[in-house]
């Protein structure tokens, strides 16, 4: 459950940040830090882990200062924000303390998610001359 | 020989430290509130390039008291992180982290310079 609340506040603070920064033009650092304030203030407040959750939600807007050309939607800003939050969950333990976490994961998080679009394109792309290849071979 | 923008960019980099450490550690906020406010007033204040570079050095701030145990401590990183961003400009721009991972390395490099004269 505490898993799940953590992934769910990477999604919406990731695509709150973006929207702000992104569709509402008013630039990534004014974006994040409006989220991250926000979080600060209210989240500890109004949950019993509130303050992890206001952790996740500042690595997660970190993450969504990415530029709209290497992140160009909110759906892939919500896969960026999922992979944010079980990176955090995973390396929340082992690295507690650890300076520049945050920012670290946020970074991970966006290089993982371009790298596994590229990927994703690059198999296609063979998947697709292979078939190219068959059908004129067949003819 | 003197160029302003990088002047201006390393000023704002060390204020946004400095200014950052302060509210949490002197002030009494949490490392998030004090993020959170100097990167709002970063962004509505400054252009964006100096904003940014606001907002990097701001993570700097949020470093423990363990880490940077005096303001001198945190001038001395903000410093470091000034030079830092203006060195990496283009480096991984319009990589979402980028700003963090740049933070937690002027603070590595700030404990290394710190450990060398005590």
């Amino acid at each position: 459950m505490d898993n799940l609340a953590i992934i769910i506040t990477a999604i919406l603070a990731g695509i709150a940040t973006y929207t702000i920064s992104v569709k509402l033009e008013k630039g990534a650092v004014f974006g994040s830090a409006i989220v991250v304030l926000l979080s600060g203030l209210f989240l500890p407040h109004f949950f019993e882990m509130g303050t992890t959750l206001a952790v996740m939600a500042t690595t997660s807007s970190y993450a969504g200062m990415v530029a709209a050309k290497n992140v160009p939607n909110l759906k892939e800003m919500a896969a960026v924000g999922f992979i944010a939050g079980v990176l955090f969950i995973l390396v929340e333990v082992p690295f507690a303390g650890v300076g520049g976490k945050l920012g670290t994961i946020a970074a991970i998080s966006c290089l993982g998610w371009i790298g596994l679009k590229k990927a994703l394109v690059m198999v296609l792309a063979k998947k697709e001359t292979q078939q190219e290849s068959t059908v004129s071979y067949m003819k | 020989m003197f160029d302003k923008k990088k002047a201006t960019t390393f000023i704002c980099a060390f204020l946004g430290t400095v200014i950052t450490w302060y509210i949490q550690h002197e002030m009494g906020y949490s490392a998030i509130i004090a993020n959170g406010i100097v990167g709002v007033l970063a962004g509505i204040l400054l252009t964006a390039p100096l904003a940014g570079a606001t907002y990097t050095a701001s993570f700097v701030g949020m470093s423990g008291i363990a880490v940077l145990p005096s303001i001198g401590a945190a001038a001395l990183a903000g410093a470091v992180v000034g030079i830092v961003i203006i060195l990496t400009a283009e480096i991984y721009a319009g990589i979402g982290g980028k700003g963090g991972t740049t933070a937690a390395f002027s603070v590595q490099v700030s404990r290394f310079i710190m450990s060398i004269f005590g």
